[in-house]
This record gives structure tokens, sequence and C-alpha cells, in this order.
């Protein structure tokens, strides 16, 4: 128990520190749980869409691939470019629990002419339709990817807390507690003998 | 060098026989990756193909594919008459060089840069045109156009007011195809009657075929108020109130049903809606089309023509298993998409 000193301010400090600490563990105990709740709840949305999802692309992907595959890579590039309008996303920070994650907002989608040839067309029209579900779950994932290493940090610190710090400010304060009452012993027993040694001097 | 038409059908039939047979092209779709698939090409006539330091794989392979079977109609285009090898190069050169203005017309309208736009052409020289360079260098699809004035495509400048009006460049590169199709048309009238339907059946079957997509593109997409004379400028055995019957039928067979045997052949697949498989299926018709006329006449041009049909399906199959193979698409998913030599 080095640097501790055994007195009755420094005990005080402890204590309020202790305090404080305790109070703080709960705060974090609170967050851990709803992170935990918010993470589950984001698991369960993420599951059912990429499930949902996964059929929608895999069609967009048989489509994109008979596109390559009927016109050949040049020319698919070739007339892919000549889709003016791009897709245009805006990444706007959101928090929840503190716990920042990204959210995108489509500003503009791409516009599909009428230059493409049929396979392509059918690709992108196939593409266009899960485009915006594809943005919402790529949110979804990072923000669930974000909590969770938020879960894993808030978990971290509360069992630091309960494990480690709040033991030992306990055994210091409990250290301090029983010095300072061996010294209020001590002083007693003297304060006893010097009360008796002046009685019998009066005697 | 000109040679005799009976010595050029012998090498076409050499040539022919070096062709990848079925055994070969499914070993090849067998592939596990783009690596397998090269080893597996280096032990054909094509040899070790490089394609080191290529910045995307499938793109650099189809730039090589078509390089080969350029040397391929080259070869044979040296060697053949002077009508028939008129004919092949305006049927070959022609129609490469309509694709190569289609990249630069659709490179300029969005804005691509010089560079990019040269990348997507095919490797061939200028045919009618003077330079490429010169054409990817201008600074707007209305330069382009305008350049192409004095060359067999100066009908493009015609189109430039649709072009205007509907803020695409579709009428430009319909009007291209056209081009096309009516200088072949007026090409093969030099060569003897006897060696004119064939390439009459495949130009026209395959416009046909393309008029058909694009009609059942327009029944999906907005309704819009361009007359159909604009957008099919050449009809031949889809007729036009046809094509108008695909844009408005809900009954999409019953129309198919009426054009007749080969095109049901062809267009049955877009039932299922893979359309790809109808392009297959009209490389599949040319192939056995051809093989048909060359049957006729073992002897005759359409064997030179066998030659370069079959190699161009090679080119296309090749350039879809290379892409596949660098997807990892499994050989049963690529092959319904390859047309086999047999």
């Amino acid at each position: 128990m080095s640097g501790v000193r055994p007195t009755k301010g420094y005990l005080m400090e402890m204590k309020r520190r202790i305090g404080f600490i305790e109070r703080g563990c709960e705060f974090l105990k609170l967050k851990r749980d709803h992170l935990a709740k918010e993470l589950s709840a984001s698991l369960d949305i993420l599951k059912g869409r990429r499930k949902l999802l996964l059929n929608n692309l895999k069609e967009a992907y048989d489509a994109l691939t008979a596109a390559y595959i009927s016109l050949g890579p040049t020319e698919v590039d070739s007339q892919a470019s000549s889709v003016k309008s791009a897709l245009q996303l805006e990444v706007l920070p959101r928090s929840v629990m503190g716990v920042r994650y990204p959210y995108v907002k489509i500003i503009s989608k791409p516009q599909i002419t009428t230059d493409l040839d049929i396979t392509l067309a059918r690709a992108a029209e196939k593409i266009y339709e899960i485009l915006e579900e594809l943005v919402q779950l790529a949110e979804y994932e990072a923000r669930a990817e974000r909590i969770a290493d938020e879960l894993g940090k808030t978990n971290r610190k509360v069992n630091a807390l309960e494990n480690t710090v709040i033991p030992n400010y306990k055994q210091v304060i409990k250290f301090i507690g029983s010095k300072l009452d061996e010294e209020s012993l001590e002083e007693l027993v003297r304060m006893k003998r010097i009360g008796g040694a002046l009685a019998s001097r009066r005697k | 060098m000109k040679l005799d038409l009976t010595y050029v059908v012998i090498r076409a039939h050499a040539r022919i026989a070096n062709l990848l047979n079925h055994q070969q092209t499914q070993r090849l779709t067998e592939s596990k990756d783009v690596q397998e698939f090269l080893d597996r090409l280096a032990e054909t006539s094509y040899g070790r193909i490089s394609i080191e330091g290529a910045e995307v794989v499938p793109i650099a392979l189809e730039k090589v594919f078509y390089e080969k079977f350029l040397e391929r109609v080259l070869k044979i285009i040296d060697l053949t008459p002077q009508v028939m090898g008129d004919v092949l190069k305006t049927y070959y050169y022609l129609r490469l060089e309509t694709l190569n203005l289609k990249r630069i017309l659709r490179g300029k309208f969005s804005g691509l840069p010089p560079t990019k736009i040269l990348e997507s052409l095919v490797p061939i020289s200028p045919y009618h045109i003077r330079s490429y360079n010169e054409l990817a260098e201008l600074g707007s699809v209305n330069e382009v156009v305008q350049h192409l004035k004095g060359t067999p495509y100066s009908g493009v400048i015609s189109k430039l007011n649709l072009y205007e009006k509907h803020e695409a460049i579709w009428p430009l590169e319909l009007e291209l195809s056209h081009i096309f199709a009516s200088s072949i048309f007026e090409v093969v009238k030099s060569l003897p009657g006897k060696d004119r339907p064939v390439i009459h059946d495949i130009v026209e079957f395959e416009a046909d075929i393309e008029n058909f997509l694009v009609a059942v593109k327009q029944r999906q997409g907005p309704k819009t108020e361009v007359k159909l004379e604009e957008i099919f400028p050449t009809t031949y055995g889809i007729p036009l109130d046809k094509l108008r019957e695909v844009m408005e039928t809900k009954d999409l067979r019953k129309v198919i049903q009426s054009l007749g045997e080969s095109y049901v052949k062809v267009l049955s697949p877009i039932y299922e809606g893979d359309v790809a498989l109808i392009r297959t299926g009209l490389r599949r018709h040319k192939y056995e089309v051809i093989t048909h006329a060359r049957a006729s006449n073992e002897f005759g041009f359409y064997v030179i023509m066998a030659y370069l049909i079959y190699s161009e399906i090679e080119k296309d199959n090749l350039v879809g298993i290379g892409w596949g193979k660098a997807q990892g698409i499994p050989s049963q998913d690529l092959m319904k998409y390859v047309v086999i030599h047999r």
C-alpha cells in the first residue's frame, strides 16, 4: 500500500472517489445494456434484410453476367459510360449512445437511358431496384459494427471497474479504516493510561 | 497476294480443322481460374497468351482474342480473290468500324477522355475513316459526326437533329447499323448469285433480332413519343407492324409464334427472361446457316465465310469464358452461352 496516506482526509477523498466510480460504473452498465439491446435489434434487421437482398443480388448478378457474356466486357464498359448521371451519395454522421455511425443519404440515382443494350438495361434495372436496399444494408452493417465495437469497449471498462478498480479502492479504504481504528485505539489506551497516572498522582 | 479460289477454300478447310473442338472448349470452361484457363489455352493452337501487367484481365483477354481473330480475317482476306475479298472486308471491317464509331460517340457523349475512348476500341486500323485518334480528340458528339462528312458514314449527319431532340445517341447508333447493312447488301451484289443468299440471310436475321430486342426493351421502358420509323430505320423479316405488336402486346409468345420457326428457335429464351441466350441463339443460327450452306458446296465461297464465322463465334466464346473465369463463374453457367463447333 505504498503512497497511501492513512489519514481521515485521504479516507474521505477515497470514499468520494469510489462513490463517483461506482456511479460511473452503473452508467456504463446502463450503456452496455442499451448497446446490447441496440445491437441485437440491428442484427435481427440485418439478418432479415440480408436474406432478402441476397436473392435480389443473385438475380442482379446473373443479369450482369448475362450482359457481360453477351456483349463482352469492353462493350459493357462502353455502354455503361453512356449513363450520364451517376449515383451521388452524402455520408452524414449519426449517433446512438454516443456511438457515431455513418448515415448514407442518396442525393441522386443514375438515370438509365434507352441507349443501353437490352441485356445491360435489364441488369441495370435489377441493380437499380436494390440500390437503395444495398445502401441501407451497408449503413446497418456499419452501425452494427460500430455498436459491437463500442459494446466490447464498454464491457471491458465495466469489467475493469468491477473487478479491479473498485476492489482496489475498497481495499485501500479498508486499510486506511483499520489503520485509523488502530490509531484511535492506541490513542484511547494512551489517554486511559495518562488518565490513570494522573489519578494515582492526585491520590 | 490474291490466290485462286480453290486454293483459298482448301486453306479454309485446313484452318477449320484447327479451330477449337467441343472437347477443348469444354475443358476451357471447366478451368478453375484464369491461370488454368490460360494454361489449357496454351495447349491449343492459340499457344501461350501473355496478359502480364494487364489492369483488367478480362478486357486484356478480349483484346488478345480480337487480335487473334482479326489476324485470321486479314490472312484470309489477303488471299481471297478480289470480289469475295471485298465482301468479306466490308462484312468484317465495316462492322467493326461502325462498332468503334459507336464507342467513340458514346465516349464523347459521356465526356470520357480520349485515351479511355481509344482503349475501348476494337484493335483494327481505320477502314473508311482517316484516324480514330483524330475522332477521339474532337470536343463533342456533334464534331465527331460532322467529321464523318465525305465518308460512307456521312448519313449519320442527317440524324443529328434526332440526337439533339432526344438528347440520346441511339439515333446515331441505329443509323450506323443501317449504313453497315445497306453497304454490305450493295457490295454483295458483286458476288455470283449463288453466293449471295446466305450473307443476306445472316445480316437480315441479325438485324431482325436486334430490332426485336429493342422492341422488347421499349415495352418495359417508359412510353416515348418516338416514331417507329425512327427507332427501326431498317426492317427485314420482322416488319414494323410486328415490332409494334411486340411493343404493345400482353402475349409476347403469340407474336413470336407468328414469326416463323427460325425466329421462334432463337427468341424462345425470352419466355424465361434470359435475353442473353437470344444472342447465343443468334450465333448458333449463324453457325447452322453457314454450315448448311457450306455442306451444299464444299469448294465454294461459303467455306471461307464459314471459317470466318466459326472463328468469330470462337472469339466470342473465349471472351465469355475468359470473363467468366475471372469472375469465378461455374462451367455449367458458362456452357449455356457457348456455341460449340462440332
